[in-house]
């Protein structure tokens, strides 16, 4: 409890931020959806068979997991919140148009034959008969889609669209209560006053409902009108992150080098932006423009390479690069110093005890009790493949869950697990990392990923990003996500203060 | 004047209506009588529009409804419909200004004519007027449902069953009421009912319509004396046992012949026009076709009704 306060303490106004832009992208999903279903369902309501027709097309788009559609929009409207506004829309659509449509369309056939029997005008019978009959059913339609898209909305994190899905999915990702905590339950509390509201809303006159209807949507432009304005001013570079603590520092390091040295850049910093697919396909759409990736990511999920990943770091790299500039026109800026892939680790006490220094040491102690995430223990490039690769032979191995492994490693229930080098459990329980002295795993170092005709573009950005080469230990590294992710400081922060005690940027 | 000129209606290839002949005259109450389903409604809904004649047409003064602006035509027609059917979303006062706003009156204007409206049939404008419809009883929605198609001084006024709905006492203050509104404001009112005695009560004259077929037009004593055929004479006879004509005293052995000097009533004449002819001339002998009778008569026949007159 007292953590979460602290963490709710310490991420305050980031958290706001997500809060309103939730609310933002939740508020214009809804008015477009409104915009769209209401006079639809107007149009229709003399068009039995065409209502009909909508409505199961509706019924099927609903059906569509959101995740699908976002990834069918992502190649035709890229990333962002364009796309998750978009799929929020496509979502609403079906409860506001059939509620409506229903409302308008079981008006008590009496009365609408009143209406025509006077001789009221068509505009007439709507305002003032149809829609005030049929409101409680659209009213019950619109608190449906609320509720639906201030839910579905976290899911908009995923494609960079931010909101309060960025903090579950920073939650889920890396293992934070607190942030799960905080976007579950905001987007709940969200959703529960949204629909109050909008009960209340029905007690309103339409007269009243429409006055504030125009001041709410001036007051909405105004305020983007205004973002828009200030951020026209200076050029914006996007840089992007994938999920987690590690490439958020990256990507605020990336920030304070290229603000420093090129003073009328505004760099936005999209954090926690997605998986590797949904940034790749960003970058070259242009959404983005610079993300830290891993070269052995790049050769074994992003371009064509036969096969073959080199094990030597410098060589991986080069090719990566080289393909990277053949296949996709995208440049890649040398990596940093810090390897992020696999490896082993054991407690420092066993280490001593065995002088375990190497993969090839645990050859000599098969009496260990190893255990091992089970994609690592499946994958040719893990376990099978470092077993042939080193002659392994560990008396008893199972598979755990990744997040289990590092406590039932520290608490001595086995003796060797898997891990990511830059983990920060590594730290936290002062594990030893055995080298990989076959060079049996693929190097995954990271490096700025850019277009070819941005950097050609920008050659202070490309200047400033390279003054990262070779900087960074995998200690180093360990040690600042041991700061963000266990300790819950500010990716910024530490980004920041790293930065300046190496000297790298002015306070 | 309102004349139906072979009028049919076919849905789905049956015949709602069969070459329906009549005419309506102006400032008359004329009622369409007949049971569920007979087809009256979809009559009278040709006369605004609601419903259109598969064949033959309906012209209002000469003019076919079909040929003149649809709204304007509804618009100078008041329409009442069953159980008042007043939108729930407007106060009694907007209900009932719904035709004069169609019509472009000004707010003013319109408030004045809804109150002294709702006056005259009896509703206080200061308690009624900004009352919501779900508010009010069944009788006084009505009252507010003919408020309204009596706001803009119809020419003439269409009653889709409007009663049919409300407890025999309500509908019987409401009939008074419309006879009453009929006799002062002297517009044509078309009244659908499926209940005879509601239409004897009425009727200037009525129109008894069975299964698409107009059977026979006549005024009630018409048609009840003389029931064009059985389903006529059938369908009010309940009404016709509570009624007794001189024919019917002629039938039961009654009088004696004609021998001149006497008044003569018409083959429809009840023995009430007969009694209360007496109660003015207390020696008056009246003549029933060839049969002429005598007060001591009417006695003697009332003491053959079992359970007398009432």
């Amino acid at each position: 409890m007292n953590s979460l306060l602290n963490y709710i303490q310490h991420n305050g106004s980031d958290i706001l931020s997500a809060l309103w832009q939730h609310i933002a992208i939740s508020l214009v999903a809804t008015i477009i959806t409104i915009l769209i279903a209401i006079p639809l369902a107007i149009a229709l309501i003399n068009h039995r068979k065409a209502g009909e027709a909508v409505l199961q097309v509706a019924s099927v788009i609903q059906t569509i997991p959101s995740l699908a559609i976002l990834g069918l929009l992502i190649p035709i409207v890229g990333i962002g919140t364009v796309p998750a506004i978009i799929a929020l829309v496509l979502y609403a659509i079906m409860p506001v148009f059939s509620n409506a449509y229903a409302g308008l369309t079981n008006i008590d056939p009496l009365l609408d034959e009143a209406a025509d029997a006077f001789g009221l005008s068509r505009r007439f019978k709507l305002l003032k008969v149809q829609l005030p009959l049929a409101m409680p059913m659209i009213l019950t339609g619109l608190r449906i889609a609320v509720v639906m898209i201030i839910g579905t909305a976290t899911l908009a994190a995923l494609i960079g669209g931010g909101g309060l899905g960025t903090y579950i999915l920073l939650g889920i990702q890396t293992n934070n209560n607190n942030a799960l905590i905080v976007g579950a339950v905001l987007a709940a509390v969200l959703a529960l006053i949204t629909s109050a509201l909008v009960k209340v809303l029905s007690t309103v006159s339409p007269r009243r409902l429409l006055t504030g209807a125009a001041v709410v949507l001036l007051l909405g432009g105004g305020i983007y009108g205004y973002n828009a304005w200030q951020s026209s001013r200076q050029e914006t570079v996007t840089v992007a992150g994938k999920m987690g603590g590690e490439p958020e520092l990256l990507i605020n390091m990336y920030k304070d080098l290229i603000e420093q040295d090129n003073p009328n850049v505004h760099v936005q910093v999209k954090a926690n932006f997605g998986g590797t697919s949904f940034l790749f396909k960003g970058l070259r759409s242009g959404k983005i423009d610079i993300y830290p990736e891993f070269t052995g990511t790049v050769l074994q999920s992003l371009v064509r390479n036969g096969g073959t990943v080199p094990h030597n770091p410098q060589t991986a790299y080069t090719h990566a690069q080289k393909l990277l500039s053949q296949q996709y026109q995208l440049s890649y800026l040398p990596p940093m110093a810090y390897q992020n892939g696999y490896a082993l680790t054991v407690r420092a006490d066993t280490a001593r005890k065995y002088k375990l220094k190497t993969l090839s040491d645990l050859k000599r102690v098969p009496q260990l009790k190893a255990a091992f995430d089970p994609d690592f223990y499946q994958q040719a490039d893990g376990y099978p493949g470092l077993q042939k690769a080193y002659g392994l032979n560990f008396s008893s191995v199972r598979t755990m869950e990744p997040a289990l492994r590092y406590e039932a490693l520290a608490k001595g229930h086995v003796d060797v697990t898997d891990a990511y080098t830059t983990d920060p459990q590594i730290r936290e329980y002062k594990l030893v990392v055995l080298r990989d002295d076959a060079n049996f795993f693929p190097p995954y170092q990271g490096a700025p990923l850019m277009r070819n005709d941005f950097a050609k573009k920008h050659p202070g950005i490309v200047r400033s990003l390279k003054r990262l080469r070779g900087k960074v230990t995998t200690k180093q590294m360990q040690e600042l996500n041991y700061e963000v992710t266990v300790k819950h400081e500010k990716a910024s922060t530490v980004a920041h203060r790293f930065l300046v005690q190496q000297g790298l940027i002015k306070k | 004047m309102i004349e139906f000129t072979n009028v049919t209606k076919t849905y789905a290839g049956s015949d709602a209506l069969q070459a329906v002949n009549m005419k309506v005259e102006s400032g008359e109450l004329f009622v369409l009588v007949g049971p569920s389903g007979s087809g009256k409604t979809t009559l009278l809904k040709m006369v605004n529009c609601l419903n259109t004649p598969s064949t033959g047409t309906v012209a209002i003064d000469g003019v076919d409804v079909s040929s003149v602006n649809v709204r304007k035509l509804r618009q100078e027609i008041g329409y009442v419909l069953q159980a008042g059917a007043l939108f729930p979303n407007m106060t009694v006062g907007e209900n009932a200004a719904v035709q004069l706003l169609a019509q472009g009156w000004p707010e003013a204007k319109r408030r004045e004519r809804v109150r002294s409206l709702l006056k005259q049939v009896g509703l206080d404008p200061d308690i009624f007027m900004d009352r919501m419809p779900s508010e009010l009883s069944g009788g006084e929605a009505q009252r507010v449902g003919i408020v309204r198609a009596l706001a803009v001084s119809p020419k003439m006024v269409l009653m889709d069953e409007p009663f049919s709905a409300l407890d025999p006492l309500s509908r019987r203050q409401l009939q008074d009421l419309v006879l009453r509104l009929h006799k002062e404001l002297d517009t044509t009112i078309i009244f659908v009912t499926h209940d005879m005695s509601e239409a004897l009560r009425l009727a200037d004259r009525l129109a008894v319509i069975h299964e698409g077929v107009l059977l026979q037009v006549g005024t009630p004593t018409e048609i009840l004396a003389e029931p064009a055929n059985d389903f006529v004479a059938s369908f009010f006879d309940d009404d016709a046992k509570q009624r007794h004509f001189l024919t019917q005293v002629v039938a039961a052995g009654f009088g004696r012949p004609v021998q001149g000097g006497e008044t003569v009533l018409p083959a429809s004449a009840t023995i009430y026009d007969w009694a209360a002819l007496l109660r003015d001339q207390p020696d008056a002998v009246v003549a029933s076709g060839k049969t002429a009778l005598a007060p001591a008569d009417l006695i003697a026949f009332m003491a053959t009704l079992n359970g007398g007159v009432r």
